[in-house]
């Protein structure tokens, strides 16, 4: 008995020890990735193989398919969603660009997309660091755009945002579960 | 006699083959979920599949994000760091240069605080680091570990891959004791704490802690 006491005396302290340290995040579940364009942008960098200007850069997490429906059931159609998981997808420009014949100024904005069956919704919207889609305010947008999903034969896994080259720019390839989009970005 | 012989090297060979073959394949398994490319001519380079050090992000005040969300119209951020999480894995974080079996990281050289691209901390007000003032902007952080010691060197080399360090950009440098902790840290962990005189950015990893003072202007 007297070691029992003992042994939870000391198991005490030491769970007080933990407790008096700071809280550590854990390991994301959805873990945060960045793209940029040009692809690899800070390889390219370190090489001295850089032979276009610094465009853009996407912040977001990524979400896994883990069996799931996705589309349609984890998403609700026709809802807002932060393109990802925990904080908003962040873009950031280094130039003026345009999109949908809209100018954007450089600077950082926070995305988001509305799934639907046959198109999505994209939104750019100008305010930064926020969490999720809770406290999205339409007020703030900057523009929406209509993107056609594109339905793939392959599943991506891990939901992924990258940047592709187009002769009038870039595209920004949004893919997860069965599907595709594009976001063209003229520059 | 070389029938024989032949027969079997080449059982020997094909044997060797296999196991090879299967213990990629456990290994590929074990590393990453399994991911599915798809058709889409993405640069190759591009990885579809989540990275092995993952990326994360803190912000100071803690959680501002989430923060946000239940007190509209908060004040801007002042800081925020994002850098890559390796795993100890069972391996020494750091160890002199004679030790080349199983460690992470020699001590007297540059560590980019993470893994893959450089760490990034942005200020959104000016700060001061060890008496040296930095104007609100985006920084780059590495580190130089001692034994008992950590030198972090600000540095204006943005948008860097965190292998090569161009230290005629460093910026301001601070030196900081290593703080030995009682619990294992598994994953690389950077967050902010608040202090009276702005905040600290706390760096973690195995069983030791470094904690540097950022005084917001």
């Amino acid at each position: 008995m007297k070691y029992l006491f003992l042994v939870i005396t000391v198991l005490c302290f030491s769970f007080f020890d933990v407790q008096a340290q700071i809280k550590l995040p854990e390991l994301d579940k959805s873990p945060m990735d960045m793209s940029y364009y040009p692809n690899n942008y800070p390889i390219l960098k370190i090489q001295d193989k850089i032979t276009e200007p610094l465009i853009a850069r996407v912040i977001y997490s990524r979400p896994q398919k883990n069996g799931r429906v996705i589309f349609g059931e984890l998403l609700e159609y026709g809802k807002v969603w932060r393109l990802g998981a925990n904080e908003a997808t962040e873009i950031e420009f280094y130039t003026d660009v345009k999109i949908a014949d809209t100018k954007i100024k450089k600077g950082r904005y926070s995305m988001y997309g509305i799934p639907n069956t046959d198109k999505w919704t994209i939104i750019i919207n100008k305010e930064t660091d926020t969490w999720g889609s809770f406290k999205y305010d339409e007020k703030n947008d900057l523009l929406r755009v209509e993107v056609p999903v594109q339905n793939q034969t392959e599943i991506t896994e891990a939901f992924v945002m990258a940047f592709e080259k187009t002769t009038a720019g870039a595209n920004l390839v949004i893919a997860w579960d069965n599907i595709k989009l594009n976001l063209p970005i003229v520059f | 006699m070389f029938l024989k012989r032949g027969l079997l090297i080449g059982l020997f060979v094909s044997a060797a083959l296999f196991n090879a073959c299967r213990q990629q394949d456990k290994k590929d398994t074990a590393a990453e979920p399994k991911t599915i490319r798809f058709p889409v001519s993405l640069n190759d380079t591009v990885s579809l599949s989540i990275d092995k050090s993952p990326m994360d992000m803190s912000y100071f005040p803690e959680d501002y994000p989430k923060q946000k969300m239940l007190t509209p119209d908060m004040a801007s951020p002042v800081a925020r760091v994002i850098y890559s999480r390796p795993q100890k894995n069972g391996r020494v974080i750091f160890a002199d240069s004679s030790v080349s079996q199983n460690v992470i990281q020699h001590y007297g050289e540059e560590w980019r605080l993470g893994a893959n691209e450089a760490t990034e901390i942005e200020f959104f007000k000016p700060v001061t680091i060890n008496n040296k003032k930095l104007a609100a902007g985006r920084y780059i952080i590495y580190c130089i570990p001692y034994p008992d010691k950590w030198k972090i060197i600000f540095n204006g080399n943005l948008y860097s891959w965190g292998l090569h360090i161009d230290k005629t950009k460093d910026l301001a440098e601070t030196e900081l004791p290593v703080i030995k902790n009682n619990t294992e840290i598994e994953y690389f962990t950077m967050l902010f704490k608040s202090a009276s005189y702005g905040c600290d950015l706390v760096m973690a990893w195995g069983d030791m802690k470094v904690s540097l003072p950022v005084t917001v202007n």
